[in-house]
């Protein structure tokens, strides 16, 4: 496995944990988050759940990790239909441009 | 982010500024529309390039939505007003601001101008009018029908096959707010505004609307009421303008608060 993919991987984990304060603990309600997993259709989330999730994603990896600035830029269906892969993958990207 | 006690109420509020960049001093609040709307539709729009811009930026979630405490009644004009009053007096927001509302928050955007013209500095409203009984009238109408739409519960299985099951998870809540609370009765109670309290907002107004939405029949005469206003209407666009747009309404914004500068 290559360095990006167990970087994203790990992004993947850490997404997954930051997600239970939203979601609910995940092993208690046998929810397997993966690459595929819909934020609002699989999860039952909102939109407003999404600022919220903004929020603890740029406490966690600091200020510049900004979904909020990342969904600007995506038209509504798009926002839809994020996936934590999308998620993960932006993050990743953020840390990969620290250096 | 904070939860203030805004009023009596927990109130989410999301706050946004150029961190490190240059910021221009000016402040934009932005106030969402009624029902499944919330905070998010600004802020997953039009927040990040106004704060990038140098404009702090205030968002939250009006009484009764988003995160946001729901009270059971207390949903009149004046109480939304009131809440507003107390968050920027709480964050100490000394100067006019710009007040960018949507639907509902457009009207709300008006009725505090004309209350409060000295902690305004311009208006852009998109998909709004104010609180005169030409809305009342109409938001009556609107109320009545979801009410009587929401009650059924056909109309949500109708939802999801039209629209999808992300719609029919609006659609309940919603459905909860409305049918749930004193919404729908208050909302119309105002107090109202009369063409004279129209007439007298002297600040800049941007009316941003869908030409098929539900200003398309009389906002061109009301704009062309107040002294400073603007109109921008999107051909082939309904009520949706900020989602369905949010690009170009952002261009508009920028712009608009660009020329207001003191």
């Amino acid at each position: 496995m290559s360095i990006e993919a167990c970087v994203t991987d790990d992004v993947l984990g850490t997404v997954s944990e930051l997600l239970a304060p939203l979601v609910g603990d995940l092993d208690v309600l046998d929810i397997q988050i993966t690459r595929d997993t819909a934020f609002h259709e699989d999860l039952g989330l909102e939109s407003i759940d999404l600022v919220t999730f903004a929020g603890i994603l740029a406490e966690h990896y600091g200020p510049d990790v900004d979904l909020a600035e990342f969904l600007s830029q995506k038209d509504l269906d798009e926002v839809i239909e994020l996936r934590i892969g999308d998620i993960t993958d932006f993050v990743a990207k953020r840390l990969a441009e620290r250096g | 982010m904070p939860t203030m006690t805004v009023n009596g109420l927990r109130t989410n509020v999301q706050l946004a500024s150029a961190g490190s960049g240059v910021r221009t001093g000016e402040t934009a609040v932005f106030l969402h529309g009624m029902g499944t709307d919330s905070l998010a539709s600004f802020y997953l729009t039009l927040a990040p390039p106004v704060a990038a811009a140098g404009i702090d930026v205030i968002s939250y979630d009006l009484r009764g939505h988003g995160k946001t405490e729901r009270p059971h009644s207390g949903y009149t004009i004046a109480d939304f007003l009131a809440d507003l009053d107390d968050l920027l007096n709480q964050l100490q927001v000394a100067q006019p601001v710009h007040l960018i509302g949507n639907s509902f928050g457009g009207t709300l955007a008006f009725s505090y101008a004309a209350t409060n013209p000295d902690r305004v500095r311009s208006i852009v409203c998109i998909e709004s009018e104010p609180a005169t009984e030409i809305w009342a009238g109409k938001m009556t109408q609107i109320l009545d029908h979801t009410v009587n739409f929401l009650a059924q519960e056909e109309s949500f299985d109708w939802i999801e096959a039209n629209f999808s099951a992300h719609h029919r998870r609006l659609a309940r809540m919603a459905a909860d707010r409305i049918l749930n609370t004193s919404m729908v009765r208050d909302v119309p109670l105002g107090p109202l505004l009369t063409w004279e309290d129209v007439e007298r907002i002297r600040c800049p107004v941007l009316s941003v609307l869908g030409r098929y939405g539900y200003q398309s029949e009389d906002l061109e005469a009301l704009t062309s009421l107040l002294p400073r206003g603007e109109l921008h209407v999107f051909d082939g666009q309904g009520h949706s303008v900020l989602v369905e747009r949010h690009r170009e309404v952002r261009e508009l914004v920028l712009s608009w608060i660009a020329r207001q500068a003191p």
